[in-house]
């Protein structure tokens, strides 16, 4: 099955809408482009929907920050471990993994939260929990 | 005298954050007694008023924040924390 008309993946964690790649169908693992989280693609009449893979685990997380790192070309600092360590506290007591240094509980603050996305890291050369930084 | 014996020392901060928990741990470690709070394991009211609290205390909604006497320490900054304590 293929979904009808111009199919776009909906990225649960950053809720953008992207095309898959070429020769990616249903059943098959693809990466969002703009948070690098991965997701199992489905097709359905409505379109491609992307559900996450591994969700809520720690593997998740740690996969997602590394690709979305790589798409970026940001590097990690010494508190990269403590930082995981405080997204994986923040899953367990409030649902998911949002940004450990900040109160929000929403899905803005996914990490990489919407700021992080949006171009904090350029503009301060760092994310707001020190997690991603630019490279010098 | 210790300058830190006298003061009343307050800590807000989240649960979930590691410059909190340095924060906390330097605190510890040098045996100072302070009141410390994770602000996101208050609820209702309670949390509303204090991020009031220290919206109005330092400008913004950052932590940790340590108050030492008349003294605001915002993010977790050893040099800043030995100055106002005496250490």
């Amino acid at each position: 099955m293929t979904p009808s008309g111009e199919g776009r993946v909906f990225c649960p964690v950053c809720s953008v809408r992207f095309p898959p790649p070429k020769g990616v169908g249903d059943g098959e693992e693809v990466m969002c482009p703009v948070c690098g989280q991965k997701l199992l693609i489905r097709a359905s009449a409505d379109g491609w929907t992307g559900d996450r893979v591994g969700k809520y685990s720690d593997q998740e997380i740690l996969d997602r920050i590394d690709a979305f790192a790589r798409i970026r070309g940001y590097v990690f600092n010494e508190m990269k471990a403590e930082i995981i360590e405080g997204l994986i506290d923040k899953r367990r007591k409030f649902g998911d993994f949002y940004c450990p240094c900040r109160l929000r509980h929403d899905g803005e603050h996914q990490c990489p939260c919407r700021p992080t996305r949006g171009g904090d890291v350029e503009r301060d050369g760092r994310c707001h929990c020190g997690l991603f930084w630019m490279k010098t | 005298m210790v300058k830190h014996m006298t003061d009343n020392i307050k800590v807000y901060a989240l649960s979930t954050c590691p410059y909190c928990r340095r924060t906390k741990q330097f605190l510890k470690d040098n045996g100072i007694d302070c009141d410390i709070v994770d602000v996101d394991l208050l609820e209702g009211k309670e949390q509303d008023d204090l991020l009031d609290e220290i919206e109005r205390i330092t400008g913004k909604q950052s932590f940790p924040v340590v108050l030492i006497g008349s003294e605001v320490i915002v993010g977790h900054n050893e040099e800043k924390l030995r100055k106002a304590l005496g250490l």
